[in-house]
């Protein structure tokens, strides 16, 4: 799985980061913009954005001093093709237990 | 969105039970997956907890084993959190073949979930219908 991939399902996985995408759906936001919409210090949105980020679900754009968030919609794109997500999904895992099965076997040769 | 089955083969140069071992047991599942709180059990449910951001483990996966017959047929249902709790059934079969195991992977109802959980976030806000057709413009392109 890319780490796109891997980033996007994380970020998804919050629904505090789910209801900033929405929010973002409406128009590009500086962290204290989106902010306004929670109960929540600033450096707890800044985490949030930051994986949202991370996932490819937005970019960040300095203007100024400000930074402005926006929905990337082509990382949602991948996000929305859910098939593809998975085949990826279990094609890391699979290796990932090809390489701990493997592992085991030489364990017990030894 | 259709209802496509993904599938996957792998060739596992261990025995059956070897390889069951691994999808079954706490400890061994932890090693290639995320550890769920107990080893998997028939009708029982289960959750596979891993890490997020603040090092605190949550739920990544979770549902329900339907059928264990080991070494060589564990299906459980399946969801992730952004799939809102829309369930899908993840199928794995054992084969013994010479010198090793062919694992099949099976995960069905991936289609219809996604859908089903878009859904929800188009039900979330009427915005997001506006972004949506943004995305097919996009992904067209």
């Amino acid at each position: 799985m890319s780490p796109d991939v891997q980033g996007a399902f994380r970020a998804l996985a919050d629904p505090t980061r789910r209801t900033i995408l929405v929010h973002l759906s409406h128009r590009e936001m500086t962290i204290g913009e989106v902010a306004d919409h929670f109960e929540m210090t600033r450096p707890a949105v800044r985490k949030h954005l930051k994986i949202l980020e991370e996932g490819a679900l937005i970019s960040v754009h300095p203007r100024g001093r400000d930074r402005i968030n926006r929905l990337e919609p082509r990382g949602l794109k991948s996000v929305a093709d859910w098939v593809d997500h998975f085949s990826r999904f279990w094609d890391e895992r699979l290796s990932k237990l090809q390489a701990a099965i493997e592992q085991e076997e030489e364990k017990s040769n030894d | 969105m259709t209802d496509t089955t993904i599938v996957k083969t792998a060739f596992f140069a261990a025995a059956p039970k070897t390889v069951w071992a691994f999808l079954t047991d706490k400890d061994k599942l932890g090693q290639w997956f995320y550890p769920p709180e107990a080893d998997l059990a028939e009708g029982q449910d289960y959750a596979l907890m891993g890490a997020q951001g603040d090092g605190k483990a949550v739920k990544q996966c979770w549902g329900t084993v339907q059928r264990m017959e080991p070494p060589w047929l564990l299906v459980y249902t399946f969801t992730i959190a952004p799939l809102g709790g829309v369930m899908t059934t993840v199928t794995w079969r054992l084969e013994d073949v010479q010198g090793g195991t062919k694992l099949t992977l099976s995960h069905e109802g991936v289609g219809a979930a996604g859908a089903a959980a878009l859904g929800l976030l188009a039900a979330l806000d009427a915005g997001w219908d506006r972004h949506l057709g943004r995305l097919r413009e996009c992904c067209s392109r």
